[in-house]
């Protein structure tokens, strides 16, 4: 049976997941800007959850320039795709069991 | 970790959520780029209609030909990045192409009403749209029909130049705006 992932769970880091494994299964690069916007979180708040996300080898990032301007692209692992779909494939397993695991 | 039904359809409702408005902010990414290139169009077509009054129609055949194969190109470039484009915003516009044509031609406008009809027609498009898409072009379509229609009543002289700001400038700065949304 698949199992839950704590690291993926928590709410904001799950939608971080959500953005980054959208498109063809195969993930979407995303600037922080427009993962911001889409997850509607905070700047500190993102940057923390991107950071645990980074340590679990999830995503990796970019660190760049646009410009002058900084820029940070943010793209989920082959790793980070594979707890993703495995932690929504649990999700649904509960809802589908209606119990309690 | 202890995760109940109730959480699980929590957590799917909000990938649900994200997933929404990663389509909808996708779509007015692409949106954005062909608000910007017809604003510019449209703004160079009235200013070239400012100056060259007689040759309005040679201008708009070639302003709409050029925006037409715009969409169509950012269309393709969509598809070809793997974002869903949704092909029935060109039909809906060749559609409004159809409809204003029809009114224009039924219509017998002078160059003054027809300069005013076209972006008001497109405009409410916009607002029609938005119902569905989002309320930016709501506020697009309402906002600058609005404009055009004021100026239309009370701005005489330079009522193309007028247009090319409020139309064209109005495309160009939703456009920007809807780019950062």
């Amino acid at each position: 049976m698949v199992k839950p992932d704590d690291i993926i769970h928590q709410p904001l880091r799950l939608r971080i997941m959500a953005a980054l494994s959208a498109g063809n299964g195969t993930g979407q690069e995303f600037d922080f800007a427009r993962l911001k916007s889409v997850t509607q979180a905070s700047d500190g708040n993102l940057g923390a959850h991107i950071e645990t996300l980074e340590r679990a080898n999830y995503i990796e990032i970019e660190r760049g320039y646009r410009g002058r301007r900084p820029r940070m692209l943010v793209r989920a692992t082959p790793q980070g795709l594979r707890a993703y779909k495995e932690h929504v494939a649990f999700l649904r397993s509960i809802i589908e069991s209606g119990e309690l695991p | 970790m202890s995760i109940d039904v109730r959480s699980a359809q929590a957590s799917l409702a909000e990938i649900d959520t994200v997933v929404a408005r990663l389509k909808q902010s996708s779509f007015y990414r692409a949106a954005s780029i062909l608000m910007v290139v017809w604003g510019v169009l449209v703004a160079a077509g009235y200013i070239a209609c400012a100056v060259l009054a007689n040759r309005a129609f040679g201008i708009w055949l070639i302003v709409d030909g050029l925006g037409i194969a715009a969409t169509l190109a950012t269309g393709l470039y969509y598809r070809r990045v793997g974002v869903a484009f949704d092909w029935r915003i060109v039909v809906a516009v060749l559609l409004f192409f159809a409809f204003g044509a029809a009114c224009s031609w039924m219509g017998h406008f002078g160059p003054r009403e027809l300069s005013a009809f076209w972006p008001i027609l497109f405009m409410f498009g916009y607002a029609l749209a938005g119902l569905w898409l989002g309320r930016a072009f709501i506020l697009v379509g309402v906002g600058v029909a609005l404009l055009i229609f004021a100026g239309y009543l009370w701005i005489d002289r330079g009522f193309e130049l007028y247009l090319a700001a409020v139309d064209g400038g109005g495309l160009v700065i939703a456009g920007l705006w809807m780019r950062r949304a």
